[in-house]
């Protein structure tokens, strides 16, 4: 199908891409296998066998998903759901949350870094509602809300189930 | 007479004033999630899994029972008022449902899924309680050969039967195995794929991958792709049905619970394939053949809930017999049973007895609370659904923050789930079945293990796997299972 649309060859190409990553993972698998032991004692099969069969099964699934793109797009593919175009400016907010909350979390603290995070998914989600992310007051708000989330979960795990949380402080409660 | 006394036993510990609370608060939490969008039952229990450090094993797996349960009612509420459905097993109900709102009979479609998911769920209950240990029993006789064979059995229904293409199955469940691989070597304790990361040594947490795939990865593709995307909800009628309601629902939940019984007990789970086979019947049966897809049948709401919630609950009798999970669901409660250094398989009964009964038990008690918490309180349930979606989502991270860094107090964990979130928006957007993931993860070192037993009792010989009546026979059904469907396609298309 070489008269396809400009979209359909974009999809084909991405889809070969993904393909190719499939390989890449794969070939990280054989390369990761090359150091484990082939001891087998008496099952003839040792620790090494099935990485490398994982990593060969990879590699053709990811040929075999190159050689479906590149001839007309994967096979029995339901259309995504959702915008054709995705929302980079929106994502990278969300994005941003987490990476935020994985940063600061031992240091400030799983109530505020988690109220960080709420506040600037929210951020990132109603962009790509299409709405104003909101000023420096909404976005009070929403941190406002987010450590009313946090904080009674917090105390949930700490307090009543004894699980270790990071705080700011040793007192269990911030 | 023995069987009825172990159950007896199992209420006796499952009507303890605790556990009862546990059961009751995860009955209401799998409501709660069930109607939301954007969480499952198998994404919650993920969450909670940290909680199984601390909380007792029997209160904590009758806790999570009720949130796998409760999901499946909350969830047909979110098909037929939203059509968007959380879980695929409802897939169905929001087809008819759907369409019985939208003319005004909200109320009816509701009523009928509700306790259709009870009537199935007790049925299918009584049969776990009568099945179960007569599969147990027979399970201990099974070693490893059976054992490799049957999870190969499960691998390939899950990856290449389920989904529509085989190929994208396949590698879903490879990437899985491949995570799977990461630490300690059960045979030889030798380290695997670590790269010199000390978190890698004791493995990829299970919370990890389903909450990165499926929570983390649900809002980036929300945030990438959805955010426009509209969604209206319908108009709550009064919640009951009329007299012939009742007559046409009837014969449909109990034909749905026959048809989704046998198809979670088998180790060739999913819940999609009973749901459309019993829409299917009830299409070609009903005497009101125009109402499906215009104005909404109710039969086609009853028979494929009840279908659902059959299954659903059937798929205990692979997970606890034989220790094999169907579903992602069933897969997090046999990590949840790890976790306890459970090992869910024939000897559970025996082992962990009080355990086993104390669950079914609840089960039967979890479906009463559901259908009470249900039925009149459903108005309650449905103002979940007015929750901005930015702040639901929001939301969301938090509690996936707190199963992930909970789970063992690492920061490197949080990357690693956004990491996995990336992955599922990929998978999601190029139509990548996601199930194999997880269950590939869980079952590949157990499968590994079984499959280097089974060649270490044959001293290397592959032979093994043939000399077996049994395995000769789960051997032929694989080969049918890979072959049969594509057979199938091939006669309808020379039609």
């Amino acid at each position: 199908m070489s008269s396809a649309s400009p979209e359909a060859a974009a999809g084909s190409t991405s889809q070969a891409l993904l393909g190719i990553g499939v390989v890449l993972i794969g070939a990280v698998m054989a390369y990761g296998a090359t150091f484990i032991s082939s001891e087998a004692g008496y099952a003839g099969v040792g620790p090494n066998a099935l990485p490398w069969l994982v990593s060969v099964v990879l590699m053709v699934c990811g040929g075999w998903l190159v050689w479906e793109a590149r001839s007309g797009g994967y096979r029995e593919l339901e259309a995504p759901s959702g915008a054709e175009r995705a929302d980079w400016h929106a994502v990278a907010w969300v994005v941003a949350a987490i990476v935020a909350n994985a940063c600061l979390i031992t240091t400030i603290g799983f109530i505020l870094a988690c109220s960080l995070c709420f506040a600037l998914a929210v951020r990132g989600l109603r962009i790509s509602e299409g709405k104003p992310g909101g000023g420096p007051r909404s976005s009070a708000i929403d941190f406002a809300t987010g450590m009313a989330i946090a904080a009674p979960v917090f105390w949930m795990f700490t307090k009543l189930l004894a699980i270790n949380l990071p705080g700011l402080t040793a007192t269990g409660w911030l | 007479m023995e069987l009825w006394n172990q159950l007896m036993g199992g209420f006796a510990t499952a009507a303890t004033p605790m556990n009862l609370l546990w059961a009751f608060l995860g009955c209401v939490i799998g409501t709660g999630i069930g109607v939301l969008p954007g969480l499952g039952p198998a994404v919650t229990v993920a969450m909670l899994l940290p909680i199984t450090s601390q909380v007792e094993p029997t209160a904590s797996m009758i806790f999570f029972a009720g949130i796998y349960y409760g999901a499946m009612y909350g969830g047909s509420t979110t098909s037929i008022l939203l059509n968007t459905p959380g879980e695929t097993g409802t897939m169905v109900t929001a087809l008819e449902g759907f369409k019985m709102a939208k003319s005004g009979r909200a109320g009816a479609a509701l009523a009928t899924a509700a306790i259709g998911s009870f009537v199935a769920g007790t049925i299918a209950t009584v049969l776990v309680t009568l099945f179960a240990p007569v599969v147990a029993d027979f399970a201990v006789t099974l070693g490893p050969p059976e054992y490799f064979l049957l999870m190969l059995l499960a691998f390939t229904t899950v990856s290449a039967v389920l989904g529509k293409s085989t190929l994208r199955g396949m590698t879903a469940l490879f990437i899985g195995l491949a995570l799977g691989l990461v630490g300690l070597d059960q045979i030889t304790g030798q380290v695997r794929y670590t790269a010199g990361v000390p978190e890698f040594m004791d493995g990829i947490e299970t919370v990890l991958v389903a909450v990165g795939l499926f929570a983390v990865g649900e809002t980036l593709y929300l945030a990438l792709y959805e955010g426009r995307a509209k969604a209206d909800l319908n108009k709550m009628g009064s919640v009951h049905m009329t007299r012939k309601e009742w007559r046409r629902s009837w014969p449909a939940w109990l034909r749905g619970t026959l048809i989704g019984f046998p198809f979670g007990a088998i180790p060739a789970g999913g819940s999609e394939i009973p749901t459309f086979l019993s829409y299917a019947t009830e299409r070609k049966l009903s005497n009101h053949k125009e109402e499906f897809g215009t104005t909404g049948a109710i039969e086609g709401v009853a028979g494929p809930e009840a279908a659902n919630n059959a299954a659903v609950t059937a798929t205990l009798v692979p997970l606890l017999t034989l220790g094999i999970p169907t579903s992602v669901t069933a897969a997090i409660l046999l990590s949840a049973l790890q976790n306890y250094g459970i090992q869910a398989g024939p000897q559970l009964f025996t082992t962990s007895s009080t355990l086993v009964w104390a669950l079914i038990a609840s089960l039967y008690i979890g479906n009463v609370m559901l259908l009470v918490l249900n039925l009149p309180l459903v108005g309650l349930w449905v103002k979940l659904l007015k929750i901005p979606r930015p702040q639901l989502y929001a939301g969301i991270l938090i509690f996936a923050t707190v199963g992930v860094y909970g789970m063992r107090q690492s920061a490197f964990d949080l990357f690693l789930m956004l990491g996995l979130g990336l992955m599922g928006v990929v998978m999601r957007r190029f139509d990548f079945p996601t199930a194999p993931v997880v269950v590939g993860m869980i079952l590949g070192p157990l499968a590994e293990a079984q499959g280097r037993n089974a060649l270490s009792i044959g001293s290397g010989h592959w032979s093994v796997f043939v000399e077996r009546p049994l395995s000769v026979v789960l051997l032929l059904l694989l080969a049918a299972v890979l072959v049969l469907p594509k057979l199938w396609r091939l006669l309808r298309r020379a039609r």
